[in-house]
């Protein structure tokens, strides 16, 4: 008998915990990848990477975004340029969500990707993620001008991308 | 478990403890499928007090912001403890909860206390050139003092060990060498991944165990557990024991 209550003792410990570790791995995800990101890249090319982003959590606050080609940081800023459409279109509560990365000098004649990440403070801001928004990168691709002749093939050697 | 225990005497004691008697005499004489139970019982509420420790060292600390969320599993390693103890019919004084062998567990434990400390003096003379701070005030002083604060914790950390995992140890393996070894590497498992805190506790763990199955005095096993943190605290620097930091901790 007090081996029987012993086992359901056991038993029920084994679901409280487990619960338990179920419930604290839901809320970790839950912080850390905060799925309330709305967003999407709408121009990438050589002149420009520019879209929106809203934070359905709290959409009158601007998002910091950040701007990786090729898998190098090129740049970040708050997402505050005027997206009317956005607002028209029922995403945010004002129309201040567009981000416009002005894309720096690259190597002609090669096809480059670029990702843009949502940036998301947890608690007090000791942790930090990005996200990326737009559903993944954008393909583009850059000819030759007497501008971009002079970058080098590793371009974020060249200056102002050290 | 204390008002239990003052009803356990006699024929009654014997009729209402089968789970621990059954077992003190497993060794060598036919084991019954009650022991064989009680024992593969005894081994799961090892396991299971054994991941409590690993979800608030690992789980909480890597994925929870909040340190109160240490009580849940604390809670039921705790809970499962005590109505263990209830159950099996020990006695805060079969748990070592006591003070008549007080003065023989601390004979027992002096030499091995001795050879311990002589061995960290030797360890943070040779491998870290012997910068030792003995006199140095701890963390902790100002609120209780070092020595009780010490104690405290000994005591806590040695009623989970002892009377709780040795015992269990030993109605899986009976006393002496293999439940010993079991208690200590679970007390160095616990230290996960502090390499030198693994290697004391290790250390440690054997000399509490076997002194415990030959005098069980959890207020001796505290006292030394005290002493002994203090020597090894005060003996390697803190940047190898990363202040004494387990678990996910130790990265943090």
């Amino acid at each position: 008998m007090r081996l029987t209550r012993l086992s359901r003792a056991l038993i029920a410990k084994s679901i409280i915990e487990a619960l338990f570790v179920i419930a604290l791995a839901v809320y970790f995800a839950y912080i850390n990848f905060h799925p309330y990101f709305r967003g999407s890249i709408d121009v990438a090319d050589e002149r420009a990477v520019a879209g929106w982003v809203v934070n359905e959590a709290a959409p009158d606050e601007r998002v910091e975004v950040h701007l990786y080609i090729n898998g190098h940081f090129v740049s970040r800023l708050s997402a505050n340029a005027p997206r009317a459409d956005v607002l028209a279109a029922g995403r945010s509560l004002d129309a201040y969500h567009g981000f416009v990365f002005n894309t720096p000098s690259l190597p002609p004649n090669h096809s480059y990707e670029a990702r843009v990440y949502a940036m998301h403070v947890i608690g007090d801001g000791r942790r930090r993620v990005l996200h990326e928004i737009g559903g993944g990168a954008r393909q583009f691709s850059v000819t030759a001008d007497q501008e971009n002749n002079s970058v080098p093939e590793a371009w974020w050697e060249s200056e102002g991308q050290r | 478990m204390g008002k239990r225990g003052t009803t356990l005497s006699g024929t009654e004691a014997t009729a209402n403890r089968p789970l621990t008697a059954s077992l003190e005499t497993s060794v060598g004489a036919p084991v019954s499928p009650l022991a064989n139970e009680s024992r593969a019982l005894a081994a799961w509420e090892l396991v299971s007090v054994a991941s409590s420790t690993l979800i608030a060292e690992w789980a909480v600390l890597a994925l929870g912001s909040n340190k109160t969320l240490f009580a849940v599993p604390i809670a039921c390693a705790f809970g499962l403890m005590f109505y263990s103890h209830y159950l099996r019919g020990e006695t805060l004084r079969d748990l070592g909860w006591r003070t008549d062998n007080f003065t023989r567990a601390m004979r027992l434990l002096l030499l091995p206390m001795l050879a311990g400390s002589v061995l960290l003096v030797l360890v943070g003379w040779f491998w870290f050139g012997g910068k030792f701070s003995f006199g140095e005030r701890r963390a902790g002083w100002e609120v209780f003092g070092f020595p009780l604060w010490g104690f405290a914790w000994g005591l806590l950390q040695q009623y989970v060990l002892q009377s709780f995992i040795n015992r269990r140890a030993q109605l899986i393996f009976g006393k002496g060498v293999a439940s010993i070894i079991l208690v200590a590497a679970l007390f160095a498992l616990f230290h996960l991944p502090n390499p030198w805190l693994m290697c004391a506790t290790f250390l440690g763990g054997l000399i509490w165990a076997t002194v415990y199955q030959r005098a069980p005095s959890l207020y001796a096993l505290a006292l030394s557990h005290a002493v002994l943190t203090w020597v090894l605290i005060s003996t390697l620097p803190a940047d190898a024991l990363h202040g004494l930091r387990v678990g996910y901790k130790y990265f943090g």
